[in-house]
């Protein structure tokens, strides 16, 4: 490690000017992260006029700040009205508004909070000292590692299901389903577009969830909305105690460190993280069954992960110049423009860079905790808007949010579809969770599942071949197997 | 309550601050005292593309000088309209038909209505003028068994199956069809090629790790790489050498003996059957731009070629582009029917 690097770092970080635009990025990218339907693609995108002629260290800081401010900041609107701005905030949803609908917001809220804390702030520590090391983690996955890891994600997704297996798997194929809609990218041939180009490129990943997610609530409120509805207006004691803190810690721990893997993983970033903890905590819990009901474990573990995988996606970019996701991508861009050339020698050349992300990673995290925390008394009050307001107001944002993305109005449409969809699946019982991992993981995996077959000219040694192939499909497998077969002795 | 309001408030502003490019002018524009055509409200460079992309990159540095060095009188702002790989776009420039929403674009435009991938095409638009030119870059990893362009085409010509080909854009995307171009001037059977498409980057990954063997990629996107030993250039695709640290050293097909060229032109689009006093008008415009000092420096950062062409020179250029992706496309069975 190099403490010269780390030194100049801090030099520029904790000069007027670093502490100032540290602040501001995470600012801002707290407050575009806390508005539902608006995540951190957005907020970079805001960004890059505003960085122009800057100094690239200040505007890689900045665009840095929103970026892992706004993962952070994204969980209120999970938490609080099902509504996520991101992808990698989806599962968030899963525990923290069913502890928001128990009169537990607060708690929800403090818990996320200190999970990205702690997330981020142990991925930066992993940044510094494996920066290198994981550079080589990161180029080592070719497509036939890639599809083994998806392929340990689909085998696990009917661990996202409450109650009946053949349900989640109906939902899981409807998934798969949606997700094949656009351009084959091996073939360049459109399916199931239906001569739409809106369709060319596929359904956007947050039109879907916050369909199924947050519209489909709305509607479901609306339609009985004679109920007497629970009084969630009760935002519960935001204090953490004792046993609370020690059940957060086992998951916090663990899932920085995954999180901070797969985040290094060009291609896989936060979203999958999440998902991938979230299954993962689920697996090894004792108390499965609590999972999805507002789980605290359930809770941290994807807001810790997700976190960490924001800061990990930032060690392919710097140490090696290849963008790890459609927000680092953008941000490659913007650094092109400022003149700077992330490549393999940019730790070499301009250190600055490099050391003053990583420094303003720790000082940033740490304004994230001290701006969130204080806030939550006050943006969790938004659960005290009356609710025929409050859900006009989703409504928008979930229109608003969708429209940003690709400022399309045909993606509004698609919204409502997938919104009357997520409807009738929770009227039937049907989880959406299976159907929102499926859509993840099916595009990456039928075409990693092809590029590898492509390059070995249709031959399955590919895959025996790759030791880290082999690991994963044997983890996987295990993980199917192994339960199974302490349920048959528990049976006996 | 009513901090949070607040918040909501400061949010949406700058949320709206952000989105202000939106805010699309009027229609027409003036006639001038002298019959010159003289924009009325902002002008708008639309990048059919996400924020990132070569499109967005140029229109934004393009933009930028226009502002900076005072060449317009109006604002110019970029919005990106991504989807379709391009395709919606330009339907949205057909839409809005109004000489203050124009759009840059590249061979896309040609070789996507020829494969069908998109309805509209560069006849419903009106050539205003090229700005410049990038090229193609055919990498393959730095203990690569090639160490030029004809021994790599020769053992595709031996054996296909053998050689795999990564590229950012899908199959019949440009990554592809420029390498295609290459390879069939060397004698080789273009259908025979294995392309692999990835998304998000990682062709230069899986080249680095040794899943496939040659990258087909833009020229700005490897020289951080060569310059960091990982890989080695077998050749890029211009006429002549370019100008330029490191750059300088990459051969081209050309001078190996394969005579071909892939050039990416980038130039700008109005609506059909635009005015052609508004068309004069952007000539000159542009024209400023890439003789400026300013944009020679913005050039010579991402290793552009400074290629300008007014209108008519641009249509002549497209049309010729048109009858050889027409060939090449046709050779491949992707042509539509």
């Amino acid at each position: 490690m190099d403490f010269g690097g780390l030194l100049l770092g801090f030099e520029f970080v904790l000069s007027f000017q670093g502490i100032f635009f540290v602040f501001l990025g995470v600012f801002i990218g707290t407050l575009i992260g806390m508005m539902p339907g608006l995540g951190p693609i957005t907020a970079i995108a805001v960004m890059i006029p505003m960085t122009y002629g800057m100094d690239p260290v200040i505007a890689i800081v900045l665009m840095a700040g929103v970026y892992y401010g706004a993962v952070f900041g994204g969980s209120s609107a999970s938490i609080l009205l099902n509504a996520p701005g991101t992808s990698s905030t989806v599962v968030t949803a899963f525990d923290g508004y069913p502890m928001a609908q128990k009169g537990q917001a607060g708690k929800a809220l403090a818990i996320a909070a200190i999970a990205s804390f702690v997330g981020g702030t142990v991925a930066v520590i992993l940044t510094m000292l494996f920066a290198p090391l994981m550079a080589n983690v990161a180029v080592s996955f070719g497509p036939a590692e890639y599809f083994a890891l998806m392929f340990m994600g689909l085998l696990l997704i009917t661990t996202l299901s409450e109650g009946s297996t053949t349900k989640a798997l109906i939902s899981a194929v409807l998934g798969f389903m949606a997700v094949t809609i656009g351009t084959d990218a091996q073939t360049g041939t459109s399916r199931f577009t239906f001569g739409s180009m809106n369709l060319l490129d596929g359904i956007d990943f947050l039109v879907v969830a916050l369909g199924l997610f947050a519209l489909a609530e709305v509607c479901f409120l609306i339609i009985n909305r004679n109920n007497k509805m629970q009084n969630t207006a009760n935002l519960g004691s935001l204090r953490l105690n004792k046993k609370e803190l020690k059940e957060m810690s086992g998951p916090m721990s663990r899932h920085s460190v995954l999180g901070f893997i797969i985040g290094v993983l060009p291609g896989a970033g936060a979203t999958m993280a999440s998902f991938m903890s979230y299954i993962m905590e689920k697996k090894i819990s004792k108390n499965p069954e609590e999972f999805g009901k507002g789980s605290i474990k359930g809770l941290a573990a994807p807001e810790t992960s997700n976190n960490a995988a924001a800061t990990g996606s930032f060690v392919p970019l710097l140490s090696l110049g290849i963008p790890g996701s459609g927000t680092t991508a953008v941000m490659l861009a913007a650094l092109l423009v400022l003149g700077v050339k992330p490549g393999p020698l940019l730790i070499e050349e301009s250190p600055e860079i490099f050391w003053g992300v990583i420094a303003s990673m720790y000082l940033g995290n740490i304004f994230l905790l001290l701006l969130n925390l204080p806030l939550i008394p006050y943006i969790s009050k938004i659960l005290q808007i009356p609710r025929q307001l409050l859900i006009s107001l989703v409504v928008m944002f979930c229109l608003l949010g969708v429209y940003t993305v690709s400022f399309s109005t045909f993606d509004m449409l698609i919204l409502l579809v997938f919104g009357i969809l997520g409807y009738f699946m929770k009227l039937v019982n049907i989880p959406a969770a299976p159907f929102i991992l499926a859509f993840i993981l099916g595009g990456m995996l039928e075409q990693n599942l092809r590029q590898a077959l492509t390059i070995s000219n249709g031959s399955f040694d590919i895959f025996w071949n790759s030791p880290t192939a082999m690991a994963l499909f044997a983890i996987s497998l295990l993980s199917f197997i192994v339960p199974l077969l302490f349920r048959k002795k528990k049976m006996k | 309550m009513k901090k949070l309001m607040m918040i909501l408030g400061i949010a949406l502003v700058l949320f709206l601050a952000a989105c202000g490019d939106e805010s699309a002018s009027s229609n027409g524009g003036a006639e001038g005292s002298d019959g010159d055509w003289v924009p009325e409200g902002n002008i708008e460079l639309v990048a059919p593309s996400a924020a990132g992309g070569g499109w967005d990159t140029t229109s934004r540095m393009v933009a930028q000088v226009l502002n900076e060095e005072g060449i317009t009188e109006r604002n110019v702002g970029v919005i990106n309209k991504e989807g379709g790989s391009g395709s919606v776009g330009w339907a949205y420039i057909a839409e809005r038909n109004d000489p203050h929403n124009i759009f840059i674009t590249n061979p896309q435009i040609v070789t996507s209505p020829l494969s069908g991938i998109a309805e509209l095409g560069w006849e419903d638009f009106t050539p205003i003028a090229n700005v410049i030119a990038d090229y193609a870059a055919f990498v393959v990893h730095a203990d690569a068994e090639w160490n030029d362009l004809n021994e790599l085409m020769d053992d595709i010509k031996a054996n296909p199956q053998d050689v795999s080909v990564v590229g950012n854009s899908v199959a019949g995307g440009l990554d592809h069809l420029q390498f295609l171009k290459i390879a069939k001037a060397a004698g080789v059977d273009p259908t025979t090629v294995k392309y692999v498409a990835t998304q998000d980057g990682s062709a230069m990954t899986s080249l680095l790790n040794g899943n496939v063997d040659v990258y087909s990629t833009g020229l700005a996107e490897v020289i951080e790489q060569v310059r960091a030993g990982n890989i080695k250039v077998l050749a890029i695709t211009s006429e002549e050498r370019i100008e330029g640290d490191i750059v300088s050293e990459f051969p081209t097909a050309v001078e190996q003996g394969i005579d071909e060229t892939f050039i990416n032109w980038r130039g700008f689009m109005g609506p059909g059957d635009m005015d052609p006093a508004a068309v004069a008008y952007y000539e000159d415009k542009f024209k400023q731009v890439s003789d400026s000092e300013a944009f020679a420096e913005i050039r010579e950062q991402f290793g552009w070629s400074e290629v300008y062409m007014d209108s008519e020179e641009f249509k002549a250029h497209i049309q010729s582009e048109h009858d050889a992706y027409r060939e090449l496309l046709e050779d491949l069975g992707m042509l539509k029917q």
